[in-house]
């Protein structure tokens, strides 16, 4: 699903993005993406959707080679991965119901398909009650939901999400991870950049570990911290 | 289809952002009105110019002995002249047209009664293309056998020369204004743009991460241009002719100096409506158009 060839990003002279990173993502993965601040997370994931382009290396999604792709062609790569970030990035002055509706309306999905699959999405987040609600109405949990149900009304094949708990209290992360896991199931692949080590180490999933832009680790079924690592890597065992 | 998602985007967005569409309808209002006030104006100084150019004709005046032939072929200079794009066009008034028209700027024509014959020559009236030329037609048909030795070939040099001046500096003027103006709307324009361009980038970041092309997102704000450039037009529109209807006419009416009666030269004000609309729209359109261009490259 996605492949990454020994891929650089140079921002600056001194300041690396991401340094000689080679990866494959299989399809249907559930993947989670950490690091320390700085390491690269944010940068992956730009690249992924082509926000930025590698100074050096190959990017493949979904057998498209972004390296070569035209930009003409960007916006139907981003209708086919699903995007989730830390501060929602909801349109503003639009309703929870037309928010959803506009990742729709840029696929030229017909008002008939649009009236039936919103109302599907919202439930499956939880939120039939709120569609009128605009987001400054909603709580920050509420609205990490109404940007996941945006992500995947399309059905994308790809799901990436920057930090979606990063600003939202442990209880509230729990019901966006399960709606992640959820969508996971469906046979979506989901890209998770996060630092709640909690989480991490309770899904036990593949954690692809970043420092300084350099892949530090790729490990199945792993938890936050290298296993090795023991208690230097905080968060004992309870 | 697609259409109908662009309009009620476009009425959407400029709902949201009432201040700026507001700005620039208030701006596509003012360029209009000035364009509106200034278009009838400029075409009534080139009404006027032209008409004094109508009174700076050249007289050929014929000597009473001259045969036909000889003034046949007086006229055949001037039909060449004609064809070289000097000439507009020239009559030929006889003698007894010519103390016809005595006859009619005199206020006590019993004078003329005394006279035993007609003192007063045939000539040809010739008016110029264009009276810088003047000097150069004169001197194409002086010395024709036709010509009357002393009264010859005449024009008001001195008055040509002086209106021509006046020609040019209100040309320039004129084109000083239009410079002025565009300048001005351009600005105008301009600053609006860029108060949108703050408020829109963030939504337009989201747009395109969501996957909507260029396209889908420029054409409401396009749409939504035109809205605005249209609204601004009529309203500029509406007051130019509370304008007229309250302040024009009745003064052209009392000075009844037939100057915009002329109906060639004068715009109807139809027409004109009709341009100043289009404009509005299209310098709606082109404004956020052009605007969108620069941040639409994420
Ligand atoms: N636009 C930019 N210009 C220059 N340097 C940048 C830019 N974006 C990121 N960087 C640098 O690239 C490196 C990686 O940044 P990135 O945002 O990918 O980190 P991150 O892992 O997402 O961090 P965090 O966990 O804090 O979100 C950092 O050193 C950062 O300073
Ligand atoms: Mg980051």
């Amino acid at each position: 699903m996605v492949v990454f060839d020994e891929v650089r990003k140079i921002y600056g002279p001194d300041s690396v993005g991401i340094d000689r990173l080679s990866l494959n993502i299989e399809h249907g993965e559930f993947v989670f993406l950490v690091g320390p601040s700085g390491s690269g997370k944010s940068t992956f994931i730009r690249l992924l959707i082509k926000e930025i382009d590698p100074t050096e290396g190959t990017i493949t999604v979904g057998g498209r080679n972004l390296n070569t792709m035209r930009r003409s062609k960007v916006p139907y790569l981003r209708r086919s991965i699903g995007c989730v970030f830390q501060d929602y990035k909801l349109l503003p002055g639009r309703s929870v119901y037309d928010n959803v509706a506009y990742a729709l309306q840029v696929t030229g999905e017909s008002p008939r398909g649009i009236k039936r699959k919103v109302p599907e999405i919202l439930s499956l987040v939880g939120l039939s009650e709120k569609g009128g609600r605009m987001p400054t109405e909603l709580s920050g949990g509420e609205q990490q939901r109404v940007s996941v149900a945006r992500a995947f009304v399309n059905h994308p094949r790809l799901l990436i999400a920057d930090e979606p708990t990063g600003n939202l209290d442990p209880e509230t992360s729990i019901g966006i991870m399960q709606l992640l896991y959820r969508i996971n199931r469906t046979g979506t692949t989901v890209i998770m950049a996060t630092h709640d080590r909690e989480m991490v180490d309770k899904m036990q999933m593949r954690v692809i570990a970043l420092e300084d832009g350099r892949l530090v680790r790729d490990q199945r079924q792993a938890r936050y911290a290298r296993a090795d690592e023991g208690p230097v890597g905080s968060s004992p065992a309870r | 289809m697609r259409l109908r998602v662009y309009v009620a985007e476009a009425i959407r967005s400029s709902r949201a952002n009432v201040a700026i569409s507001v700005a620039a309808t208030v701006t596509v209002l003012i360029a209009v009105l000035l364009l509106g006030a200034f278009i009838p104006t400029f075409l009534a100084v080139q009404s006027t110019i032209d008409d004094q150019k109508a009174k700076l004709d050249i007289s050929v005046y014929i000597k009473d002995e001259a045969t036909v032939q000889q003034v046949q072929g007086l006229q055949n200079n001037i039909v060449g002249l004609e064809s070289e794009g000097l000439v507009r066009e020239f009559s030929y008034v006889s003698k007894d047209d010519a103390l016809a028209i005595l006859r009619e700027q005199l206020r006590d024509e019993s004078v003329l009664d005394e006279l035993a014959s007609n003192p007063l020559p045939a000539s040809f009236e010739v008016l110029p293309v264009d009276p810088a030329d003047n000097a150069q037609i004169v001197g194409q048909l002086e010395g024709h056998p036709a010509v009357h030795e002393e009264l010859g070939v005449e024009f008001e040099a001195e008055t040509t020369n002086r209106f021509l001046d006046v020609v040019t500096i209100v040309r320039w003027v004129m084109l000083g204004l239009t410079l002025l103006l565009l300048v001005a709307a351009v600005l105008l324009i301009g600053n609006t743009i860029r108060l949108s361009i703050f408020a829109r980038r963030r939504e337009v970041e989201v747009m395109k991460l969501v996957g909507a092309t260029n396209w889908f997102i420029r054409w409401p704000y396009v749409i939504e241009g035109v809205l605005c450039g249209l609204a601004g037009a009529v309203v500029a529109v509406v007051l130019l002719l509370a304008l007229k209807l309250g302040v024009v006419d009745p003064l052209s009416d009392a000075t009844d100096s037939g100057l915009s009666d002329d109906g060639t030269a004068s715009i109807s004000f139809f027409s004109l409506a009709l341009i100043l609309i289009l404009a509005g729209a299209v310098v709606g359109a082109v404004g956020s158009g052009i605007t969108l261009r620069r941040f639409l490259r994420v």
